[in-house]
């Protein structure tokens, strides 16, 4: 198979040369329509903030990996990009990669369900596109049974991975119901904004969010339709949340032992959480003394994470046992798409159906012509199947496999003649 | 159809540490296809534990309930019963093997020292104290599991607070949900102790010419019956919860265990009848 892919991502380049190659969604169908002019007939651009990967099946044998990365540093000119800066894949070796990449154990961040929707979304472009024949598009199916095999058959994304999901995560192993509790969130900076939309994910009951800028805590709140405390007020109404995230970049305390005490007198002892994932800390790591606070930092929320991270490292085997198992599948159909076998698959397929037909109507006819039956329908059958066994067998001689590959494939799909299996063969 | 209830009392015990290893594995590991497996080996033990307490019933024509061992059976089964329910209604995992390893070891000690008995005080035989025994063996039922779901509730709090994130943290369901099966476990068994206790008062005088109410089973459960009923009312009134209601949970269980072993083992009285 002539399949072609080059990968630059976080393993092979620093951040600033992966920022420097990255396409963006406006960018890729231009660059798809620069690649079906350099003879690249079908393909996959993938481009994230961790990985720019271009998969694709050359029209002629002499396109190879230094063209794609050409192609690509032509339309995305930068320096310091070396050879050395991309990984190469070939044939079984690049769809290897792409079900690894959508499966996420190839990802930053082990099973990161984030890559596998990009993946799907830049099989959507392709397609959009025509970018993607009909190898890509069996290839990009496997694709996706492979990530979405891997997300329910294996743990290799469950758990937190990041401080912020697991504060979230830790929530849920205090409270049964987070739609019946409220939250506040102090501090609307990057990790307090992604720690609320968590909680609004979950169906926090009611979310309240600070800020000493109060625009920015007012920006915030429109998109997750929170409510804004003012921040020099916060402290009075601490009692009234279940939850209290706080995340600001403030250089001393902003919730004393005290506060916490107070406001659990006014709560009547109802627990409170509170995290704290500032550097340095807002809440006064005292309060963790106090029955029913259960207060967390970030040194905590990182064994979270680390323990996270370890289990999902642990199922790395499990997905790619799935992934042998894809690739297997998607490499028997591919070879069942050679001329030799599929012709002779065609003619079999055609001459159980003439055999069975002449099997069950020779009694209507006298017995010295049953044999002129037989001689008949195997003229009929050889002469609907001389032009179509022609034209394979030439395009094998002359043409690109990937060519030779898609009229196999089509007639295979047309008339429901599949390979069999092994076990079916014995 | 006696020698058929020796096996089935060699086998229960068996049964009891099979689902227990089951439960114990699936707590361990947490594998999807364990949800059901387990709950078929809690139901078939489940099963034959009833099918033997019936043929014991009809072989020796009273109730197991006239001595420690027959009722330490009942207990298992009360107990093992009472946790497949709240497993089936409330669809929780996790807290499974801690519970049953209680009925294993009541079954154990009843497989290893119940005898046949066919000659029983008459009194014994009367259905008025069939129900008297089993809603006061329900209610304690009640209260171990509601004893272990304050224990686990306790694993858990310290756990979350120690930042000890291993298996317990993993496996337990949150704080909230252990306190509640706490507390729906120590109400249902407050409900069927008050249930004995009321047929005990109503019925026990007129059967027994001896009847005291001074008498030490009665009172030890009046002071059981009394703590839990404190323990639900302030949390009905939402003065007491979490932390401080599992704890008097388990000071309730705690105190109906000494008060069982203190009248049975060393007060004699006519409530005591081996």
């Amino acid at each position: 198979m002539n399949l072609i892919a080059i990968s630059i991502n976080h393993r092979t380049a620093p951040v600033d040369l992966r920022e420097a190659v990255y396409l963006k969604e406006d960018e890729i169908r231009p660059f798809i329509n620069l690649a079906k002019e350099h003879q690249i007939k079908e393909g996959l651009i993938l481009s994230t903030c961790n990985r720019t990967e271009i998969f694709g099946i050359p029209n002629s044998n002499e396109t190879n990996h230094e063209k794609f990365q050409n192609l690509l540093l032509n339309f995305k000119p930068t320096q310091n990009i070396t050879e050395q800066h991309f990984q190469k894949f070939v044939s079984r070796e690049a769809i290897k990669h792409l079900f690894c990449v959508a499966a996420g154990i190839d990802s930053l961040l082990i099973g990161d369900n984030q890559v596998f929707k990009q993946v799907k979304d830049s099989f959507q472009i392709a397609e959009e596109t025509q970018f993607a024949g009909y190898i890509m598009h069996r290839i990009f199916d496997a694709a996706i049974r492979t990530g979405k095999r891997a997300i329910s058959e294996t743990a290799i994304s469950e758990g937190a991975v990041t401080v912020s999901y697991a504060a979230v995560q830790l929530t849920e192993k205090i409270f049964s119901n987070l739609s019946k509790k409220s939250a506040l969130v102090i501090g609307t900076g990057e990790t307090g904004e992604i720690a609320a939309k968590h909680l609004s994910e979950k169906g926090i009951g009611s979310l309240a969010v600070t800020n000493r800028t109060q625009e920015k805590a007012e920006r915030l709140s429109e998109k997750l339709n929170a409510k804004v405390i003012p921040f020099t007020e916060f402290r009075e109404s601490i009692h009234r949340f279940d939850i209290i995230i706080s995340a600001t970049a403030s250089p001393e305390i902003l919730v004393s032992k005290d506060d916490v005490k107070n406001a659990l007198k006014k709560r009547g002892n109802n627990a409170m959480i509170l995290m704290d994932i500032a550097v340095p800390r807002d809440i006064d790591p005292e309060t963790k003394k106090i029955d029913y606070v259960f207060y967390h930092d970030l040194d905590s929320l990182n064994i979270i994470v680390e323990q996270n991270l370890m289990k999902r490292k642990s199922e790395i085997p499990k997905v790619e046992k799935i992934i042998e198992e894809e690739l297997d599948n998607f490499w028997e159909w591919y070879n069942s798409l050679q001329a030799a076998p599929a012709i002779k698959d065609l003619r079999d397929f055609f001459e159980e159906i003439r055999n069975e037909e002449v099997e069950k109507n020779k009694n209507k006819f006298v017995s010295e012509d049953q044999e002129k039956l037989d001689i008949v329908t195997k003229r009929i059958i050889n002469k609907i199947l001389h032009h179509p066994t022609i034209e394979l067998r030439k395009t094998d001689e002359t043409s690109a496999s990937a060519d030779t590959s898609t009229k196999i494939g089509i007639i295979r799909d047309l008339f429901g003649i599949y390979p069999k299996k092994n076990s079916e063969k014995d | 159809m006696i020698s058929g209830i020796h096996t089935i009392n060699i086998l229960l015990p068996i049964f009891y540490l099979a689902t227990l290893v089951v439960y114990f594995y699936d707590f361990l590991k947490e594998e999807k296809k364990l949800i059901n497996i387990k709950r078929v080996f809690l139901f078939i033990t489940l099963l034959l534990h009833l099918i033997y307490i019936v043929l014991r019933t009809i072989a020796f024509d009273h109730p197991p309930i006239t001595n420690v061992f027959e009722i330490f059976t009942i207990l298992a089964i009360t107990i093992s019963f009472s946790y497949f329910l709240v497993e089936l209604v409330s669809d929780i995992r996790g807290t499974g093997p801690f519970i049953i390893i209680l009925p294993l070891i009541f079954q154990l000690i009843s497989s290893l020292f119940i005898q046949d008995l066919t000659e029983v005080k008459e009194v014994l035989r009367n259905n008025l104290l069939g129900i008297h025994v089993i809603s006061a063996l329900l209610g304690y039922s009640g209260f171990t599991i509601s004893a272990v779901y304050g224990f686990l509730y306790l694993v858990l709090y310290k756990d979350i607070k120690l930042n000890k994130f291993g298996l317990i943290f993993n496996r337990l369901p949150n704080l909230e949900v252990l306190e509640r099966l706490s507390l729906y476990s120590a109400v249902i068994g407050f409900i069927t102790l008050t249930i004995a206790i009321v047929i005990g008062i109503i019925w026990l005088p007129i059967a027994f010419p001896n009847f005291s109410y001074l008498d030490p089973k009665l009172v030890g459960s009046t002071l059981v019956w009394l703590l839990y009923a404190a323990g639900i009312t302030s949390k009905i009134m939402g003065k007491w919860r979490g932390k401080k209601l599992v704890i008097l949970s388990i000071s309730g269980f705690i105190v109906a265990i000494i008060t069982t072993i203190l009248s049975n083992f060393l007060a004699q009285s006519f409530h005591s009848f081996y």
